[in-house]
């Protein structure tokens, strides 16, 4: 008998009683004003900075705004002026050097600051290996909960996507919290109309 | 007789400044999560649902995990079986010589401590490098996690810097993780600042990232219906680790299977405000096939949990999604610490998993609770650990591993309490005991005199008193 059989059997013939399903419709816990809840989340406990994008702003100004001392910009979003893109990039490598990745979030999360990024460049190391990073999010896609966040999260033909709730983060050493473990060190969400 | 617990807890204890440091760091994160709880209205239906989810799924586990083998090969992985680790082991070596691997970046997993990967790669000559800056720190050092989540906690700032000078990381990248960071003209060389040393893991780290031909992460929660894994971290190393190598290995228990997203979204709210107390870990990734031109490996190891799932008392620990919340709790783990604890995992959860891994060798920790019953009430899936070592106990006798003196005290109060006369003329001369000399009551042989001192015994019993009472209120 092979593993997965042997595995597959000794779970059937060990279920004693079965359970079904739980109901998950009890009342989650929502915001009147979701926008404001994730601005309050993102720049407090999750620790990112945000700026609020009006129509008609100079994104790429915004960014040299944001980060003054950038030499090295990546990104693959139409528009914006960056030096290295992350799709036509030969090994996800040469991503090493970027000062700011430049990304895309589809929904962000208003209970814990959580911003979905599907995977939509070739190599998604620009997500974490930038020393500092933009994410560009609608004010038009936050919702309060994770539950709402799950339910219109989408996959593309890359099969990847995180949800990122600001800068990598660490408290191995004596619980002090220091940003910029592995990843990004500094996060900015960019909150489009 | 001691267990080996207490034993190792009474070394632990000696250093009280340790103890004291240890108690409170656990009790912040236990705190932490108490706030958290309280912001939420639903907290409580959100761990009935966790718990409901994990009882349906691991007793339908087999369909589930039939469902995710299917989903995750239709998204290009590719699934093996592992029933035990050693065959395990064996796979991921025969992955890692097909694609002639050489050094592997790690994110952590308590699956491949189980399974003592690290050394089975190492033996065959593979650089296995963790990339979690706690399981870094102790890879260095060459120790074993003391915690689940926190696994690095107990060592102190000056301990990483003398280990990271020791290992020539302070040399290589010491003035460049100081720049910005430490005061001009300050020598980092003897600098034990946080902020600078996790800078100094980082340029090390990234170049591990940048030459590794594989990365290998553990598995949060996999989930049936889509064939997603996904891995929570607050560092981001899983991601980095998985973002240059183009060949990922998933190592994943197959009690980690979920049935979809509805479900991830209860587990996603309730992980790392159990865990650590946040809202949320900062990265929640979701891998649903290779990366282009890569290859991902995912590998459902058994090792004992299918047999389990039969085991009518403890089936429950199947539910457990190692968040650590029990042990941050834990008056008893928090005062001995991980390393008194025989199995590798410790705490209420661990005395468990190592009972049902082998009695004979992990019985030592069911001394290690004092049946408080805390870890029962923050348990995010609602696993009833300390009446799981309630029952362990009772069986202790009949695995010829009962404290022999113990055991004589019970039969002694056994007679004692079936005769009501004996007691109440023992209870008439217990008195005598307060008279008696120090070096007769505090002896090693009686247990209660042992680190702390006798109780004094009143002159009249409550049994006295009451009768008395009764008397003179004519009752």
């Amino acid at each position: 008998m092979d593993t997965k059989e042997y595995i597959l059997k000794n779970l059937r013939k060990n279920v004693r009683e079965t359970y079904d399903m739980p109901d998950l419709s009890f009342r989650k816990r929502t915001y009147d004003n979701p926008v404001d809840a994730f601005i309050e989340t993102t720049t407090t406990t999750a620790g990112a900075k945000l700026m609020e994008i009006k129509a008609g702003d100079d994104i790429n100004q915004k960014i040299r705004e944001a980060y003054p001392d950038a030499k090295i910009i990546a990104s693959n979003i139409p528009g914006i002026e960056a030096s290295l893109n992350p799709d036509s990039v030969a090994e996800a490598q040469e991503l090493e050097k970027t000062d700011v990745g430049v990304i895309k979030g589809e929904v962000a999360c208003a209970e814990n600051g959580c911003v979905w990024i599907p995977q939509t460049m070739k190599e998604k190391a620009i997500c974490f290996i930038s020393e500092c990073l933009v994410i560009l999010v609608s004010r038009q896609n936050i919702v309060s909960n994770m539950h709402e966040a799950y339910e219109r999260i989408q996959f593309n033909e890359y099969g990847f996507g995180t949800f990122i709730s600001g800068p990598s983060k660490t408290a191995d050493i004596e619980q002090s919290l220091v940003y910029g473990a592995q990843a990004a060190r500094d996060v900015t969400i960019f909150l489009t109309d | 007789m001691s267990t080996k617990h207490s034993i190792a807890a009474e070394k632990f204890i000696q250093n009280s400044e340790r103890v004291t440091r240890h108690d409170q760091t656990f009790w912040s994160v236990r705190s932490k999560r108490d706030a958290l709880a309280y912001e939420l209205d639903e907290w409580e239906n959100l761990r009935e649902a966790a718990s409901n989810i994990k009882k349906h799924t691991v007793t339908h586990l087999a369909d589930y995990l039939e469902q995710f083998e299917q989903n995750a090969t239709r998204n290009g992985a590719i699934v093996h079986w592992a029933k035990d680790a050693e065959e395990y082991n064996q796979i991921v070596w025969s992955i890692l010589r097909q694609h002639e691997v050489r050094k592997v970046v790690k994110s952590k997993s308590m699956l491949t401590e189980e399974c003592h990967l690290n050394d089975h790669l190492i033996g065959n000559g593979i650089d296995v490098v963790e990339t979690d800056l706690g399981e870094r720190i102790l890879q260095l050092m060459e120790l074993a996690p003391s915690h689940i989540v926190m696994p690095a906690i107990h060592i102190t700032r000056e301990q990483v810097a003398e280990c990271f000078r020791q290992k020539g990381i302070i040399a290589e990248h010491g003035a460049h993780a100081a720049e910005g960071i430490l005061p001009e003209g300050e020598d980092y060389t003897q600098s034990s600042d946080p902020t600078f040393l996790t800078r100094a893991a980082r340029y090390h780290l990234r170049d591990n990232f940048m030459t590794a031909e594989c990365g290998m992460t553990g598995a949060n929660f996999g989930i049936a219906e889509t064939g997603d894994i996904v891995v929570c971290t607050n560092e981001g190393n899983a991601d980095m680790s998985t973002s240059v190598p183009k060949l990922h290995i998933v190592s994943m228990g197959i009690e980690k299977l979920i049935p979809n997203y509805e479900a991830m979204g209860v587990f996603q709210r309730l992980l790392a405000r159990h865990g650590t107390g946040q809202a949320t870990t900062v990265y929640t990734s979701h891998f649903r096939g290779p990366r282009p031109g890569g290859e991902m490996h995912i590998i459902l190891v058994d090792n004992g949990r299918s047999s389990i799932l039969g085991n009518e008392e403890h089936w429950q620990t199947l539910k457990c999604m190692r968040c650590g919340a029990c042990m941050n709790t834990c008056p008893v783990y928090r005062r001995s610490g991980g390393y008194s604890y025989t199995y590798f995992i410790p705490g209420p959860i661990g005395i468990n998993l190592g009972m049902l891994k082998n009695p004979d060798e992990h019985y030592h920790n069911l001394s290690a609770c004092s049946l408080c019953c805390s870890c029962d009430n923050v348990c995010p899936v609602k696993v009833d650990l300390s009446s799981q070592i309630y029952r362990w106990r009772q069986n202790l006798d009949g695995m010829h591993h009962s404290d022999a003196i113990k055991k004589a005290m019970s039969k002694g109060m056994k007679i004692l309490f079936e005769h009501p006369s004996l007691y109440v003329t023992s209870l008439k001369f217990a008195p005598l005991v307060n008279v008696m000399p120090k070096c007769l009551t505090d002896i090693r042989l009686n247990g209660w005199a042992y680190g702390h001192t006798m109780p004094v015994f009143a002159k009249k019993s409550f049994h006295e008193i009451w009768k008395k009472q009764l008397k003179s209120e004519n009752v």
